[in-house]
Parts: C-alpha cells; structure tokens; sequence
C-alpha cells in the first residue's frame, strides 16, 4: 500500500517528464559544447583531429594555456579588456546615477522627452554613429590611444544605465531625502550621502552588465582599436584564430577560447540570479 | 528651489554632454553624409559633394547589397519564427513548477554571457568541423556517409549552419522576457475569472493571450534590434575573407564600404552612411507595424 502512494511532488514532476527532456537535451548540448571546448583545450592537435578530444590519452596538456596566454597576445586584449570594462563600468555609473536621480525625482521640463530619447538611442544601429566618431577620433589624433574605446564604451553604457537607474530611484521611498532635509542637508549632499549608497543593489546589477557588455563588444572594438595595443578580447581572439589555424596548433586555440569566455562564466556562475533578474527588469521596461 | 535647480544642471550635465556628442551629433552628421559623395570617412566636409538621392539609388541597385538584405530578412524571419517558439515553449516549461528551474534558466542563457568569437568558435569545431565534428561523428555512427560528408561551412550549408548557432544562442534571451511575463501575471486574476464563470480556453484567450502579446511585442523589437546589428556572426562564418556573399549583413557591407577591408569595393563614406540611414529607417518602420498590430488587447506590463 505504502509503495503505491507517490509523493505529490514526485507524481507532479513525472507529469512534467516531457518538459524536462526537453529542456535537459538543450541544457546537456550547452554544457557538452562548452566541457568539449575546455577537453580540447588540454587535448594536442593530433587528438583532437582524431576526434579524441576528450579521452586525454597523453595526459592534460596545460602548456597549451602557456602558449596561448604569452605567445599570442591574448594576455595583452585580456588586461585591454579588463581596463575598458572597469574603468567604463564606473564611470557610465558616476554620470548616470545623479542624472537618473533628477530624473526620477524632479519635475521639470524636458524630462519625459529626455526619458524617451534614452529608449530611442537604445534602438538606433550603431552604424548611424560610427563614422562621425571615428572621423573625430582621425581628426583628434586619438585613434590609436585607449581613451577613444574607453569614452565610447563609457557613453554606448549611459542610455540603458540611466533607464535602469531611473526606474531604480522611482522605486525608492523618499522617507531618507525627507529626513536629511529637515536635518538641513542640500539635496546634492542627500543624494551622495545617502541615496547613491542606498541604490548599491541597482548599481551593482548594472555594472556587471556593463563590464559583461563590454567584454563581450565586438563592433567598436574592431573599428576602433587598429593595434594590438588597444585592441579587445573580441576582435583579438579572432586574429587568434586566424594566426593558429596557419600553424595548426589546435590546442592553443582552443585553450585561448577559454581563456576568453571564462571571466564572464565565471561572473555569471556566481551571480546568476543577480543578472537574471537585472535583465528581466531591464528588458521589459525598455 | 534655488538648490534644486543647481542640483538639476549639475547632475544632468555630464550626460547631456555624452549624449550630444555620442549620439546626437553623429546621427545628424550621418543623416547629411547620406546625401553627399564622401569618399574616406575622415574627409573634411568642404570636400564633400552634394549627390541627393545617388547614394541611396545606387545602393539599391548594387547586388551585393541587396543580397545582404535578402540575408538580413531570411535571418529576421526564419531565425524569428525559431527562436520565439522556443523562448515561449521553454518559458511555458520552466514556468510550470519543474524542479531546477533556475539551473535550466542559467544554462539556457549561457550563450549570451559568452564573447560571440569564443561560442562561434565552438560551433564552428565542435559541432561543424567536417573531421571531427559532432554532427560528423553522429551521421557516421548511425552510417549515414553522405550525410557525414557535408560540408557546414561552404555552399547553402552555411548559411544555415550560422542561422542555427545564432538562434541556439537567442533564445535563452527572449525565453527570460517571456518567463517575466508569465510570471508577473497575477494568479488570483485567474481566481475572480473562474468564480465569474470563465472556462479555461477564455481564460487563455483572455488573459493569457492579451499578456503574451506585449510580451511578443517587446520580443519582437528587441529582436528586430538584434539581427539589424548583425555582424560579428557573419565575420566569423565568412573568415578567413572580411565577407562572404552567403553569409553578409548590411552592417558587414557598411562596414567593408567605410572601413574599407581588403576584398570588397571601394573606399565609399557617402554609401555607407546611406546603408546606416536605410537600417534606421528599416527600424523605425518595423516598430510601427508592431505598434499596429500589437495595439489591440495590449496589456501594459
């Protein structure tokens, strides 16, 4: 009698055995391309070639990592990347907070249309704003120092940054504002004392969007960026692999494919849920 | 409110100025290249000369570009169709009280927390390599030796194949927006519509199906977004060469036109503003006929 009598839980999960293959196929796929890659970066380029990538049957080979990391400059695009993502991370969030709180908070005119003009700037092409820019960047003499990368980077941040941060302060009680006024602070001095500490958590969720984004930017970087002195992981993995693929050397390859995907992997493994839900608020307001 | 006027200037300024000289400037400055011959991009404007209309007419009539929106439509269209089914049908599934949701959600979205070079890459070997990819050694496995011959990267194949790997990797995107939507959904609305007396299906039609509609809208325009910008996917299917006929977006021709990569034509400003201007007003009219359509039974989320 007491075999027969599933548990609830168990009865509701079975009934839901169809979705769960179907998921879990998509999922072992994901996971399997990603394991074969990580195999094969410690595989040697016989191995692989051989379709062996996963068996190791001359052990693990590391050295690949070595050659990939110092011989192929993938250690110069992975500090460059490193930099425009920090440093633009910061600053997108220091010109964005102050100016989303005014807009969350004060009335004034103008400021539904520049709301709106922030969701329009987030829908142009990209290819509407290029040439100018790079144009002013000939001009200026600046189109081969990293300051060019870093101030776009900064400013392509700024529309999503703002909408996000705005919707953020709206949410916010203003209890705090309304004691730091009777105390007789101004209200520039409530905002950095007490409201841009308070909106950590939306600072945080959106600055590891913008660092992930900026990792993985691809089209700015590769008009932008003409050395490998300047030059993104993106664009710079690519001329990776066209130089490997000449030599042949599989194993490098690959190993300098994961040295680029496992930053934002590993950002993502340990803050899932932050930017799961960072996206979804994002992605319905906009 | 003397302060606060201080405070509105102070803290607008710095993005206004990033904002004028990020976007609205080089937009304007786009919009009047389009109708000029400008050859290098970085020409002074008093060596550009006004055409009108020219650059647009002749863009029209250049094959290549015209490939490249046949490409860009084939991709909205087909990779649309593909990648809302799935996002809904996983969305439906994970919302519907399976254990491990989150790490099926996290393991969907992978793809797009990973540098598009890094999973093009991966595509690109481990499941299209024609001697030792996945699909390689499956249709060996099951015997299947012409199919095991194919070559994913060359011919009609490899358009598909780039469709199929950039799809695999949108969904996990939409499916999260249509998740939102499905669980913002208020369960005692379901509640008050049973005790009024409504069936399933009209609880479906009625409340489900108004709500998944600006879901889809929302999808539908982000999507839109995504496969205008198309371009570090059609470089990665095309390389070694800058560009290949199969696999060109507007975005890779524009940038061939302006940036001028070894293979392609000549060095053309002029034409490749009128590309941009062409994209935004692609843009600009796909999110009118959204409007249109999804005015009806639209449900503010």
């Amino acid at each position: 009698m007491k075999k027969k009598r599933m548990s609830s839980e168990a009865r509701k999960q079975l009934r839901l055995l169809p979705g769960h293959i179907i998921v879990g196929i998509w999922c072992a796929f994901t996971l399997l391309m990603l394991l074969w890659i990580v195999c094969a970066s410690l595989s040697t380029s016989p191995e692989i070639m051989k379709g062996q990538a996963m068996l190791f049957k001359s052990g693990l080979h590391f050295d690949n990592y070595v050659r990939a990391w110092s011989l192929n400059s993938i250690s110069t695009y992975f500090m460059n990347s490193l930099v425009y993502g920090l440093i633009s991370m910061v600053a997108s969030v220091l010109i964005s907070a102050p100016a989303a709180y005014v807009l969350a908070r004060c009335v004034f005119k103008g400021n539904t249309t520049i709301k709106s003009s922030f969701v329009v700037a987030m829908s142009i092409p990209q290819i509407m704003i290029v040439m100018p820019l790079f144009s002013a960047a000939v001009r200026t003499g600046l189109s081969n120092s990293k300051i060019v990368l870093l101030i776009l980077y900064t400013g392509m941040a700024l529309p999503y940054t703002t909408t996000f941060l705005t919707a953020f302060f709206t949410n916010q009680s203003k209890v705090y504002e309304e004691a730091a006024a009777i105390d007789g602070a101004t209200p520039m001095q409530t905002f950095w004392k007490i409201m841009f500490p308070l909106a950590q958590p939306g600072l945080v969720t959106v600055s590891i969007f913008n660092f992930m984004n900026v990792w993985n930017e691809y089209f700015l970087s590769m008009i932008f960026a003409s050395s490998q002195k300047t030059m993104t992981v993106g664009p710079g993995l690519k001329s990776v692999l066209t130089a490997m693929q000449y030599t042949g050397d599989w194993g490098g390859l690959f190993a300098a494919v994961v040295i680029v995907f496992l930053p934002t992997l590993l950002i993502f493994i340990f803050l899932s849920r932050t930017i799961i839900n960072g996206i979804t608020a994002g992605g319905i307001k906009g | 409110m003397k302060q606060d006027k201080k405070m509105i200037v102070c803290f607008l300024a710095p993005l206004m100025i990033f904002f004028v000289g990020l976007y609205i400037y080089p937009i304007v400055r786009t919009i009047i290249m389009s109708f000029y011959h400008v050859e290098a991009i970085s020409d002074p404007i008093s060596t550009w000369s006004f055409v009108g209309l020219y650059n647009f007419k002749e863009l029209l009539n250049t094959t290549i570009f015209r490939q490249s929106m046949i490409n860009m439509i084939k991709i909205w269209l087909m990779g649309g169709v593909a990648v809302m089914f799935f996002a809904i049908l996983f969305a439906v599934i994970l919302t519907s009280g399976v254990k491990a949701k989150n790490f099926y959600r996290a393991v969907i979205y992978i793809p797009n927390i990973v540098n598009a070079v890094a999973i093009s890459t991966m595509w690109i070997n481990f499941v299209y390599n024609k001697r030792f990819g996945l699909l390689h050694t499956f249709f060996k496995w099951i015997g299947a030796n012409n199919l095991a011959k194919m070559d994913y990267m060359n011919g009609t194949a490899k358009f598909y194949s780039l469709l199929v790997a950039f799809c695999f990797g949108s969904v996990g995107y939409f499916m999260l927006i249509v998740m939102s939507g499905i669980e913002q959904l208020p369960g005692d609305m379901y509640e008050a519509a049973t005790i009024d007396g409504a069936t399933k299906p009209k609880q479906f039609r009625y409340i489900t199906l108004p709500l998944l509609n600006g879901v889809l809208k929302t999808c539908l325009t982000f999507w839109t977004i995504a496969v205008i910008g198309f371009f570090v996917w059609s470089q990665m299917w095309s390389a070694p060469l800058p560009s290949d006929v199969a696999t060109i977006t507007p975005v890779v021709y524009m940038y061939n036109l302006a940036f001028g990569s070894l293979a392609n034509a000549a060095r053309d400003g002029g034409m490749a503003a009128a590309v941009g201007v062409l994209m935004t007003l692609v843009v600009l009219v796909v999110f009118q006929v959204l409007n249109l359509i999804f005015k009806k039974d639209d449900v503010e989320i």
